[in-house]
């Protein structure tokens, strides 16, 4: 810089740079905030709401259950089967009665042998698999738009 | 150098995840980026919106910067290619003077005559006269003068050549000194 460039700048840097309105500031950060939740959202890996080792431990539950009570008789499965099993049995043998096969009898009746609480515990898994099949759907969705 | 470090360790706080330290890099650099949109874009409601698009776009695209030039000479790149962009947008074209040729002696007097006039006058005058500029020169003449950017990184913001940007604020401060002779000779006129 030559001593008239240095007088110049001089005079320059006496000058006031202009000034955006006063909420300028609140304004950039607002939609700097507003940003940063879309790009910087943290990416949370997928987690089912039952995992895959856990089905498998269901499933064989399930299906030792099922063979217990296959193997077990259907003498020992009734004398089992108290409260509104017996009633649902009863009402089973009704149907049986007005033309029913024997097979769905036999159905029936090893579905009436299984334990409430055995059921219960099914009738959630199905519950929540219902609602992370769902949930699932739902994400795929909105990460789409 | 310090500034450097300082806006580093910010950046570095923002890409970690601190989004308020940008506010940092706002508060800081807000009054240039919105005096070079209004050079250029002459309406204040522009140059604010601008200036808050070019603070959202760099926040945007903060991982690309790398470091190897000073974070203002980036930022500024992205406000001038914005403005310059919205210009072409509306067909609009900087405005051009005539050449004025003042010799060195000249620019000396008038630089003289300057100083004597009231310490309060002197910055209105100076302003009127860096109105007058064509656009481009007043943010060429800003940088370079106001933000003591060097030619390299002025020619990283603009896309101007060095060669180019030498003879525009040559050309430009001599023009200036040719305009506050102008407005000066016309407040003792007015006073007389």
């Amino acid at each position: 810089m030559n001593k008239l460039d240095k007088q110049f700048e001089g005079m320059m840097k006496e000058v006031r740079l202009d000034s955006p309105s006063p909420d300028f500031m609140i304004k950039v950060m607002s939609r700097i905030q507003a940003e940063a939740a879309v790009q910087h959202r943290p990416v949370q890996a997928y987690q089912p709401v039952i995992s895959r080792k856990a089905w498998i431990i269901i499933g064989l539950a399930f299906l030792a259950l099922l063979i217990y009570i296959t193997v077990s008789g259907s003498d020992t499965a009734t004398e089992s089967t108290p409260g509104i099993w017996s009633t649902l049995l009863g009402s089973v043998e009704k149907i049986n009665s007005t033309g029913m096969t024997s097979v769905w009898q036999k159905g029936m009746n090893i579905f009436g042998t299984i334990p409430p609480v055995a059921l219960l515990i099914l009738t959630a898994s199905m519950a929540l698999w219902t609602l992370d099949t769902y949930l699932t759907r739902l994400r795929h969705h909105s990460s789409k738009v | 150098m310090m500034t450097k470090v300082d806006d580093l360790y910010y950046i570095e706080a923002v890409r970690k995840g601190d989004v308020q330290a940008f506010s940092f890099l706002v508060e800081k650099y807000q009054k240039l980026v919105y005096t070079l949109a209004l050079k250029l874009l002459k309406k204040p409601e522009d140059a604010e919106e601008m200036a808050q698009d070019t603070f959202i776009k760099a926040y945007q695209k903060l991982d690309s910067y790398e470091g190897k030039s000073k974070f203002s000479t980036w930022l500024y790149s992205i406000t001038y290619n914005a403005c310059i962009s919205e210009l072409r947008k509306r067909r609009i074209e900087f405005k051009s003077l005539d050449d004025r040729q003042i010799s060195d002696q000249d620019e000396q007097k008038m630089h003289d005559y300057y100083r004597e006039t009231k310490k309060e006058d002197q910055e209105k005058y100076l302003n009127l006269a860096l109105e007058k500029l064509p656009e481009d020169d007043q943010v060429l003449v800003t940088l370079y003068y106001y933000e003591s950017q060097s030619m390299d990184e002025i020619s990283m913001i603009t896309g101007l050549t060095v060669s180019n940007i030498k003879v525009k604020i040559h050309r430009a401060r001599k023009q200036m000194y040719s305009l506050l002779h102008e407005k000066l000779k016309e407040e003792v006129y007015s006073l007389l």
